[in-house]
């Protein structure tokens, strides 16, 4: 067999045995080996007395790639950003923007659920992961809402789509690893989450109250508040916004001159100015080994996924399965914005398959080169251009595209890791319930998508100005 | 059922060994956690001393790459441990009794066979990398300021090895339950009902101060 | 006969001898050796020597300065200030040092043979804000350099600091470091050029050393008729290699220019005191560690410089 057909076979084991209920991360690594043996011993015909030597190759190869791949810094920024994340919990901040948004958009028909919505977006300004903006939320809003008699399946759906904003609204650990791959301006890249990141956050709500006008029996707004109660709930939420200036002129100084560092250094010290403000909320050692040993414990499932989804692209890398792809994505002959449209979707399938991280770091070598081509090159003009945007500002809007794909790849089954990660943390809700109930947030994300690739304004126009 | 489960636990042996290897995982957890603790400090130190003296972290990016093994190996073993790998559940959720154990054995034995390939292979990595005839025993170091990397190499097959017990145990444990055909044996992650695993939930949550 | 090559990156002037030889062997062998390159699938470039020591596959390119440990013998040619000044130098140097007993032994280690290398243009400084035209100007310098080149730095006061390659354009941008040392075309493909005031011309502190190396039994179980293919191959590749890099050079001129540019040159007695300060000391402490652990140091870089004598005569 040709290393292609080999790639393709092992891949459909892979989905078979992921289906079978395997654990992602370990199937990866299975398939990763199996095939990566398979190549080798296909090299050497098949011959008997070489079984032996095409494993232990196999063996070798796969056995580099767990410290080879996490001993990156790059990837270092994602415990830290789970680190904020779990610190903010204990500090005591998730409930104060929660509390707040409750007080101030409660009202609203499905006004929990929106709330829900507005304070995962706060959450996503001190938060870099958004499987943790999922796990902390899924502990203080679910029951919440419970509570109020919203059907558990939407409840738990807000929680993880809720989740997904973190990685667009900076700090986003998959948005500076974008920019690491590709080689453009991380600030510029942050700096252009923001929109895109509260469109997000609206669409989502304008879905959450179109659908609570459609159902009466939709949960019931939270009424009552008077607007001192409003004002009252501002001051706790409102160290958070000192957490975010401290994080956005780190990485980039939107009233000109110099930032204050590098991302690596922004995002730990964030870090650390969150630890700073849960020490002063009274932080106890049991809390904070609490927070360090739930870190550990998400890091670690992120980072096996992570290694083991990285032996199955090694083995790729040896099938030539990414430069097939690439052939026939250059091949097309079709309008460029409808190959660009294509890409997006070829994204979404296969980001319902893989780890986010696995999936941009197997594609953009090659999607991204595709992609810059289709605009005119990476040196192009605006006027000259595809898609009317110069070559750097188009290395930006794809990459907040593709972020936004990763994103909705994080609620699709099957391995819709946020949904795990909330039927994780609430023992109620099964994987499938949450399946169920973010079903429509696809929606959402869809109109989104469209909109971003429809007006370009939305990425672009504060990047602009820098 | 596909994160958080729980782990039963009685007094016989099986489940003391279980008790037994979840303190040294936890420990080692604990350890991943702080390693991502001092990154947090690492940057401190960095732009602290490059912004106030002029004197920044001579190889910040190296010790950055010594730290990440450990913060992403170590809690692998605890992880699994309480069944927090995650994985699709659809199939394996509907089976009950003698079938759900015969399965989880099934794919706890692959995971087996996958992990101790990998130590073989993880050791190999190390042991490419460590000479002891040399300075520092060290035979491939790190980019800027030549820091050894077999300590850190040294901790994939280290993290590995505990987790081969973890299933080995985890492997006694399906089997016992396949042959004793149990409703609830010990030292496995479990399915439990809703109820009981909500009044744990929140006692976990009013440990933490919301 | 298929081998698989192991690169990283993306096709460039850095890899143009590799492409020449996967067209060269195709044409010469009628398509029965050939090579399938990868740029960064079959393995992390820090990794290559591993990849050829297991077997997993058969040419690879990798830098020296990228682990020390791993190749200490051929950091004699990333030592700075040795004095090259043309790629057609560098190649006589590094083939001198490739030719070694004991650096053969040092690569045999990883079951590897050194095939021929990849000559890298001299560093040279590309700085923010005002130029630095003086050695006494490095005082404070906070600098993107790393191994021998970094220490050299060092000497005259600049401060070495720790960035990736792909991290210095936000370092530069954010003023963590002031200078990015770099060969010209990395100056242009990780674009610190887009943010320079300046670049220093004639610094020339030296370079890394990457050579292309091949398994061991793979080259061993070739037939006769294509080892003899491989070897006839370089001559060839290296001159279509050095040609690819003029063009970039003629790039450079004009790159710089059209930003605006400042080039600074550093006079012959600021040149004559930083290789005084920089490159005795440095070359005296690598010949003590090396032959502490029992390399004939002295040996390879009386080697070397003899190989750059007769080059430049
Ligand atoms: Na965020
Ligand atoms: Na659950």
């Amino acid at each position: 067999m040709e290393p292609i057909e080999i790639g393709i076979a092992v891949s459909a084991f892979l989905l078979v045995i992921v289906v079978l209920g395997m654990r992602v991360a370990f199937a990866a690594g299975i398939a990763g080996l199996v095939g990566l043996f398979w190549i080798f011993w296909a090299k050497f015909g098949y011959e008997p007395d070489r079984f032996g030597r095409a494993m232990t190759i196999a063996v070798k190869t796969a056995g580099q790639v767990p410290h080879s791949k996490v001993a990156s810094q790059s990837l270092s920024l994602i415990p830290t950003f789970i680190l904020i994340g779990y610190l903010a919990y204990y500090a005591g901040l998730t409930k104060a923007l929660f509390e707040a948004a409750k007080r101030w958009v409660g009202w609203l028909p499905g006004g929990l659920a929106v709330s829900t919505v507005f304070a995962t977006a706060g959450f996503a300004a001190v938060s870099g992961a958004s499987v943790a903006t999922s796990a902390v939320f899924a502990r203080i809003a679910i029951p919440e809402m419970l509570k109020l008699n919203y059907d558990k399946r939407f409840a738990a759906g807000v929680v993880a789509a809720g989740g997904t904003l973190a990685s667009l609204i900076p700090p986003s650990a998959i948005l500076v690893i974008y920019a690491i791959i590709v080689e453009q301006d991380v600030g510029k890249l942050l700096l252009a989450g923001f929109i895109p990141g509260a469109f997000s956050a609206l669409v989502y709500g304008g879905l959450i109250v179109s659908m609570a006008l459609v159902w009466p029996k939709f949960g019931p707004p939270v009424r009552g508040f008077t607007w001192r109660q409003r004002l009252a709930a501002l001051p706790p939420a409102f160290p958070i916004f000192f957490v975010v200036f401290i994080i956005v002129f780190f990485i980039y100084n939107p009233f000109g001159g110099d930032p204050w560092g590098t991302p690596t250094e922004g995002g730990a010290l964030g870090a650390a100015v969150v630890f700073v403000m849960a020490l002063i909320n009274g932080l106890k050692w049991g809390q904070l080994k609490e927070a360090l040993i739930e870190t550990a414990k998400l890091t670690a499932m992120i980072f096996t996924i992570i290694w083991g989804v990285l032996i199955y692209v090694r083995f790729l890398g040896f099938a030539d399965l990414p430069r097939a792809f690439s052939d026939w994505i250059s091949g097309l002959d079709q309008a460029p914005m409808l190959t660009l449209v294509m890409i997006l979707l070829a994204y979404a399938v296969l980001g319902m398959f893989m780890d986010a991280i696995g999936m941009l770091l197997l594609t953009l070598p090659v999607v991204y080169p595709a992609v810059m081509a289709l605009n005119g090159g990476e040196l192009v003009s605006a006027a000259d251009s595809t898609f009317g945007m110069s070559g750097p500002m188009c290395a930006i809007w794809f990459g907040i595209l593709v972020v936004k794909m990763a994103e909705f790849c994080l609620i699709t089954p099957p391995i819709g890791l946020n949904c795990f990660v909330v039927a994780g943390v609430r023992p109620e809700v099964s994987v499938q319930d949450v399946f169920r109930g973010v079903a429509p947030f696809f929606v959402a994300d869809a109109l989104t998508i469209a909109g971003l690739v429809a007006f370009p304004q939305i990425v672009l126009w504060l990047p602009s100005l820098a | 059922m596909a994160g958080h489960s729980s782990v039963l636990t009685d007094g016989g042996r099986l489940s003391q060994i279980d008790r037994g290897l979840y303190r040294v995982e936890r420990f080692m957890a604990l350890l991943s956690g702080i390693a991502v603790f001092s990154l947090m400090v690492l940057a401190v130190v960095s732009v602290g001393g490059r912004n106030l003296f002029n004197a920044p972290l001579p190889g910040y990016v190296d010790w950055i790459q010594q730290l990440m093994p450990l913060i992403a190996f170590m809690g692998v073993s605890f992880t699994q441990r309480d069944g927090g790998h995650i994985r699709m559940d659809i199939l394996v959720g509907r089976l009950k009794g003698r079938a759900l154990w015969g399965a989880e054995f099934i794919t706890t034995a692959f995971m087996l066979v996958l992990i101790v390939l990998l130590i073989w292979g993880s050791w190999a990595h190390f042991e490419r990398s460590f000479d002891f005839t040399r300075p520092l025993w060290s035979r491939d170091s790190s980019i800027d300021i030549a820091l050894p990397l077999w300590p850190a190499k040294l901790l994939a097959p280290v993290a590995f090895s505990v987790l081969a017990l973890r299933l080995v145990l985890q492997l006694w444990g399906y089997a016992r339950a396949f042959a004793q055909n149990l409703a609830e044996p010990v030292a496995v992650p479990l399915v439990r009902s809703a109820a009981e695993l909500a009044a744990e939930e929140a006692e976990l949550v009013s440990g933490g101060k919301e | 006969e298929e081998w698989n090559v192991s690169l990283w990156g993306k096709a460039r002037a850095f890899t143009s001898h590799v492409e020449k030889l996967a067209e060269v062997l195709d044409e010469t062998t009628d398509g029965e050796f050939t090579l399938n390159i990868s740029y960064g699938g079959l393995s992390k470039n820090t990794e290559n020597l591993d990849g050829i020591s297991i077997g997993a596959f058969e040419m690879a390119q990798f830098c020296a300065g990228y682990h020390r440990d791993k190749n200490p013998s051929i950091t004699v040619l990333e030592l700075p200030f040795l004095g090259v000044n043309t790629l057609e130098e560098e190649i006589a140097v590094s083939m001198a040092v490739y030719n070694h007993p004991a650096v053969q032994d040092d690569l045999g280690r990883w079951n590897a043979k050194l095939l021929m290398p990849s000559p890298l243009p001299q560093y040279n400084l590309v700085g923010t804000g005002e130029p630095r035209t003086t050695l006494e100007d490095f005082d404070g310098m906070r600098v993107r350099a790393t191994g021998g080149i970094g220490e050299a730095f060092r000497t005259v006061g600049a401060v070495p600091t720790s960035v990736t390659s792909s991290e210095a354009y936000a370092a530069l941008d954010s003023g963590t470091v002031d200078t990015v040392a770099f060969a010209p075309h990395a100056h242009l493909s990780f674009r610190t050029i887009d943010m320079a005031d300046w670049w220093t011309t004639n610094l020339n502190p030296g370079t890394v050393n990457c050579p292309v190396v091949v398994n061991t039994d793979a080259y061993e179980m070739l037939s006769d008729e294509h080892r003899e293919a491989l070897d006839a191959a370089i001559p060839v590749v290296m001159d279509h290699y050095l040609e690819a890099y003029g063009k970039i050079y003629e790039q450079w001129d004009q790159v710089l220019e059209e930003r605006g540019v400042e080039k600074v040159t550093f006079s012959e007695e600021d040149l004559a005191a930083f290789r005084a300060k920089a490159a005795d000391p440095i070359r005296e402490k690598w010949i003590a560690d090396m032959s502490a652990q029992g390399l004939p140091a002295q040996e390879l870089y009386d080697v070397m410089m003899d190989a750059l004598a007769k080059a430049q005569m």
